[in-house]
């Protein structure tokens, strides 16, 4: 099918179920469908990096702050990068941005192909480069707390981008 | 006038998002940057990290891009999305 690439930047929640559906409405030359979703942890990666174990649930709420315009913009550019190199049929890009729960979907990431490794590998493609190139920043803020701790890039994102 | 953007972090250090500047003698990023970073002990720490990251008119780019009237520029931290 001709390449379809859907992008939206919102504050409201999603349906992983529907955006499957999305995907592979009308659409059958495309064999493969692979779907990324992005929740929202209860801890944050500074304790999953911690020796001992963290008992309490340090991260209640996650601001995602983005930058308007330039979101969208870069979501499609790291899209149509992938539908360079990969032979697919539709690609769908939902990310939140606001405040977020524990345990609510923050990212999707679903891309259709005619070929199943095609379609794994750019899923892949664009989280890693989303994690590095998308205008997005996250805040934790623990239980009870008015302000929280922004989320520093981590090397590893950075190193990701270097196996494709 | 350029357009000159903050967001995340350093948006909260400077206490502003958005801010006009002249671009009379600004011919990249570079010098838009050193020319904040002047206006005080907060701007010279926020503006001097060496992780700061810039986007041009909503693209990514580097500091050495050049500015011209009319442009948007933003200064931000590592993006941490996904």
């Amino acid at each position: 099918m001709p390449l379809e690439i859907s992008i939206s930047v919102q504050a409201e929640g999603f349906d992983p179920g529907a955006e499957y559906n999305l995907l592979r409405s009308e659409n059958y030359s495309d064999g493969a469908t692979t779907m990324f979703v992005g929740t929202v942890r209860d801890f944050s990666p500074a304790d999953a990096a911690a020796l001992e174990p963290v008992e309490q649930k340090t991260v209640a709420v996650l601001e995602l702050e983005h930058y308007p315009g330039m979101a969208e913009s870069a979501l499609t550019d790291i899209a149509r990068r992938a539908a360079e190199r990969w032979p697919l049929g539709r690609v769908r890009i939902v990310h939140r941005y606001g405040p977020l729960a524990a345990g609510e979907e923050i990212v999707f990431v679903g891309t259709t192909s005619a070929h199943r490794q095609a379609s794994l590998d750019a899923c892949a493609f664009i989280m890693d480069f989303l994690k590095s190139r998308a205008p997005f920043w996250k805040k934790e803020i623990a239980a009870g707390a008015e302000d929280g701790s922004w989320v520093e890039a981590r090397a590893s994102d950075q190193d990701a981008l270097k196996k494709w | 006038m350029i357009k000159v953007l903050f967001f995340a972090s350093l948006r909260e250090q400077l206490e502003r998002d958005v801010m006009e500047v002249e671009p009379e003698g600004l011919a990249d990023v570079a010098q838009l940057r050193s020319k904040l970073a002047g206006q005080g002990a907060v701007w010279q720490r926020a503006l001097g990290n060496d992780q700061l990251q810039v986007a041009l008119n909503q693209k990514l780019s580097t500091m050495d891009a050049a500015i011209c009237d009319g442009d948007e520029v933003a200064f931000f931290p590592p993006v941490t999305g996904g």
